[in-house]
């Protein structure tokens, strides 16, 4: 096709794009995503039975405040890079805020509880899965973010990738807490954030490969 | 016509706004402006694979418009484009590079230590004029020819020339205070 019959054919029919298009592309790829992911929960591993009544106490709000508090930090880093103008990775350390507060509360139950309990609520009843899980349910997520991608311009495709992953990562725990029984501030520190880590470095991985355009 | 910055962010605003009109102008003003820049890159290559880099970045300013933020330059955000398109191209043939695109490959691929001497270069460039700064990004950092650079910025070759010329003395006589 010579080049004006390609400008005259893909210019006839524009559909007009908001000034945030961006961040709605992403916002709905996530959000179907996680959708999924809440789907896949509800299928397969169940909500926490107690889920109403633990929506009340702090030990939720923990969990939430830190997964949410992270997706939040990705997503706005994985939107820099969805711009070809280079982007920067530079606002990632905001991630630093959640990871020490939750810290803090981790510090401050330790202190409260005695040492011979420590490994129990270190490893509680699913330290084994958790990380996976969060991996998994992390998978829905990222499709989401790949579709979202197709309209976005990626130049960085390693970097984007790994922060797409991380808020993918994110987002999975936040749903995976539904499911989740875990009440300790280090479980999650550390569980939750290997799974985190796993989807973000699988992100790493297949960015190039997957985000090319 | 040759179209320069602001005639361009219009069109693409308007296009931006469900405006296919506008966007079919933007599309036709970016053809030359694209081909010389890819000509003055992709040294080894035909016409045809030129012609075909041209229309994959136009299909990308069309279908990916959505990442133009109506605040910053738009020659800024299509040359990155364009800049993306190029290596990509590198890699799929994965022939053998001419010199004259090596540059762009190692600033896409070195990014970190580039980013690091661009902190640097940004730092001095502040101290200039705006006009002059400009220039020399456009035609230094960037790599626009001179008269890429004159009509992004809406003004003459000759005076896109002498800001270059004056800024890089202005830097040289500033670098060297500072050695002193």
């Amino acid at each position: 096709m010579n080049t004006d019959e390609l400008i005259a054919s893909i210019t006839t029919d524009i559909r007009p794009v908001g000034r945030n298009a961006v961040g709605w592309r992403l916002a709905t790829g996530v959000i179907a995503g996680a959708l999924v992911s809440t789907l896949l929960i509800v299928a397969t591993l169940g909500f926490r039975p107690d889920l109403w009544l633990t929506m009340h106490g702090a030990t939720f709000w923990m969990k939430w405040g830190y997964t949410i508090s992270l997706a939040a930090v990705a997503i706005y880093v994985t939107a820099r890079l969805a711009r070809p103008d280079p982007g920067s990775l530079r606002r990632l350390w905001l991630i630093a805020v959640p990871v020490l507060a939750l810290a803090a509360v981790g510090a401050g139950e330790l202190i409260r509880t005695p040492r011979s309990e420590w490994l129990a609520m270190w490893l509680g009843h699913s330290w084994t899965k958790c990380p996976w899980l969060v991996l998994m349910l992390a998978v829905p997520v990222f499709i989401g973010l790949l579709w979202s991608f197709r309209r976005l311009a990626p130049t960085r495709l390693r970097a984007a990738g790994a922060v797409a992953g991380l808020a993918a990562g994110a987002f999975s725990a936040t749903v995976y807490c539904l499911h989740c029984p875990e009440v300790s501030a280090i479980f999650v520190l550390t569980w939750y954030s290997l799974g985190i880590l796993l989807a973000a470095s699988l992100g790493a991985i297949v960015g190039p490969r997957l985000l090319r355009w | 016509m040759r179209a320069d910055e602001n005639q361009l962010r219009a069109w693409m605003i308007d296009g931006l706004d469900g405006d296919g009109d506008a966007l079919a102008c933007l599309l036709r003003a970016l053809v030359p402006l694209l081909r010389n820049f890819f000509r003055r890159r992709v040294q080894s290559c035909g016409d045809d694979d030129i012609e075909d880099l041209v229309q994959e970045v136009l299909i990308a300013v069309h279908s990916r418009r959505a990442t133009f933020d109506r605040n910053r330059v738009f020659t800024a955000w299509l040359f990155s484009i364009a800049r993306y398109k190029m290596v990509d191209q590198f890699r799929r043939s994965r022939r053998t590079v001419p010199i004259e695109g090596l540059d762009d490959i190692l600033i896409a691929e070195g990014f970190e230590s580039s980013s690091n001497a661009r902190l640097d270069v940004d730092a001095l460039l502040d101290t200039l004029p705006a006009k002059q700064a400009r220039a020399i990004r456009a035609t230094k950092i960037e790599g626009a020819s001179v008269a890429e650079a004159a009509i992004a910025a809406g003004i003459g070759e000759s005076d896109i020339k002498v800001s270059v010329h004056r800024g890089l003395k202005a830097l040289a006589a500033r670098i060297s205070g500072q050695t002193r």
